[in-house]
């Protein structure tokens, strides 16, 4: 019906369809939080984690914003589950902009993206310990 | 068309087909089409006909004379005749104008190309409600004020200024009076002699009418000096120059015409789908109506809903035709200035829906509507992180 406006690409509508990996992880050994962002500002995400053997594997999110952010953050879910925490700690959030064609005007957004998964890793079970 | 739901008319209407019709006879090889300044054939004095036809089914619209409306291309260009003309003219009277801060563009930045002109501009902060009543009015006269500007209905959020009290002030003041009436004329009884109007702004879109044409009803008695924007051929008395188009002139003559014919038993269908409308959306959490709840237009509603971005409400509500004051939404970068000044935050401004209807809506049209904003807002809601602490 409205599959023509030019301001979303295809995977943003995909994602919003479902907005899969959407919701909570119940508290439990391994389950890592971390929340970024600011309703006031536009964008807010709050990620819920399960680390099992130094990897994430399970990833889910709470997120308010516009339909770039909220397709981001449910993009996000699908492609750090797997991750260890220095791939969080690398995480950029251009590679979010590539994937969902975010327009410029939004990248500060993603980055409140990338604070969360970047908070992810500071929260990591046992991150105070040496990984060496 | 497309599917779609369309609640947007406050942004424009569908042309009515009696319009159309009227329209079309002025425009085939066999129709009204010449140009009606050539009064010296036939054709040219039956297009002349038809544009005075419609110059007084417009003026007794507004309780005018015909020989008070000056044809525009719409209402941008009255506002900016209106107030520009008015205030060049009587610069020598003074240099002090007054609006408000809700004012729809046209009047705005008209203002702000007069402050460059060595103008000053108080603008009037309205109450919560939206309303700026004459006392606030009275208190911001001066010696030098030479002109207010005041909308009738407001497009954002449709709260009914009383223009017959602020025109009243301005009368005993010897002040102009400038009204904005895009919005309301045609749906709400308007009057320039009882309303102490001097100059009034319509449009033909927001009344099923066609888009590019527009006039500006000019007080005659005494007359009301304007400096013309347009020079050219001296149509319009001087003031507009410029081969009228006579299909769009007749389009608006009958789009005031039909409007007039029905404006009572329409506009009281219209404010009874408004009420069903927020009926529905009120029992929503965190639903906040924005403007007056009884002084409104019979087709706009403007609703903030807390915690929900307005840019996802709208991809939410992609089979509605509605409008948001979310600032992705829009072609402006910042959050509705008209509720910003009626004191709403960046967030609520942001996640706010006008909903406005027409001639065509129905309670179908409404039925669906408060069922989808609901879900989506439901749906926005559920997957947004839960309040931090404070």
């Amino acid at each position: 019906m409205t599959g023509d406006d030019p301001r979303y690409g295809a995977e943003v509508r995909r994602r919003m369809a479902t907005l899969a990996g959407a919701g909570d992880l119940p508290p439990g050994p391994g389950v890592v939080t971390a929340r970024a962002g600011d309703r006031e500002q536009g964008a807010e995400i709050l990620l819920t984690g399960r680390v099992e053997s130094r990897r994430l594997a399970d990833l889910r999110f709470r997120a308010y914003g516009c339909p770039h952010f909220l397709a981001a953050a449910s993009w996000l879910t699908g492609q750090l589950r797997g991750a260890d925490r220095a791939a969080l700690e690398g995480w950029d959030w251009r590679a979010a902009a590539d994937a969902l064609e975010v327009p410029p005007a939004k990248f500060g957004r993603l980055l409140t993206l990338q604070d969360a998964v970047r908070g992810l890793a500071r929260n990591w079970p046992g991150a105070g310990e040496s990984t060496v | 068309m497309e599917d779609v739901v369309y609640l947007d008319n406050a942004a424009t209407t569908a042309v009515d087909p009696r319009v159309a019709e009227a329209m079309l006879e002025c425009l085939g090889a066999h129709g009204d089409y010449a140009n009606p300044s050539a009064t010296s054939h036939a054709p040219g004095r039956r297009a002349r006909a038809r544009v005075e036809q419609a110059r007084a089914e417009v003026a007794g619209v507004v309780g005018a004379r015909p020989e008070q409306i000056v044809w525009t291309s719409g209402a941008t260009e009255a506002d900016n005749l209106a107030l520009l003309g008015a205030a060049r003219y009587h610069r020598p009277r003074g240099r002090h104008v007054v609006t408000s801060r809700t004012e729809h563009p046209a009047v705005l930045d008209a203002c702000r190309q007069l402050e460059r002109e060595g103008f000053e501009v108080t603008y009037l902060k309205p109450a919560e409600d939206g309303l700026v009543e004459a006392p606030q009015v009275e208190a911001a006269l001066r010696p030098d004020t030479i002109l207010v500007s005041l909308m009738h209905v407001n497009n954002e959020i449709g709260v009914v200024q009383d223009v017959g009290a602020v025109g009243r002030l301005c009368r005993d003041r010897a002040v102009l009076f400038h009204v904005d009436a895009a919005q309301g004329a045609g749906k709400l009884p308007l009057d320039v002699e009882r309303d102490c109007i001097d100059l009034l702004a319509l449009t033909a879109h927001k009344l099923h009418g066609p888009k590019g044409v527009g006039a500006l009803c000019v007080r005659r008695e005494p007359r009301l000096g304007l400096v013309p924007l347009l020079h050219g051929g001296g149509q319009e008395r001087g003031l507009r120059s410029g081969t009228l188009a006579t299909h769009q002139v007749v389009g608006m003559g009958a789009a005031f015409r039909i409007a007039a014919a029905s404006m009572a038993e329409e506009s009281a269908r219209i404010a009874g789908l408004r009420d069903r409308l927020w009926e529905g959306l009120r029992r929503l959490p965190g639903t906040l109506l924005n403007g007056h709840p009884m002084r409104r237009a019979p087709g706009i509603l403007s609703i903030s809903f807390d915690d929900v971005d307005g840019e996802s409400l709208l991809y939410e509500l992609r089979g509605f035709a509605v409008s948001s004051g979310s600032a992705c939404a829009t072609t402006n970068a910042e959050p509705s200035y008209v509720l910003r000044a009626l004191g709403r935050s960046d967030r609520l401004a942001q996640g706010s829906l006008r909903l406005s209807l027409g001639r065509y809506s129905t309670v179908g049209d409404v039925d669906a509507a408060v069922a989808a904003v609901g879900a989506a807002i439901a749906r926005l809601r559920a997957v947004a992180p839960p309040r931090s602490p404070a």
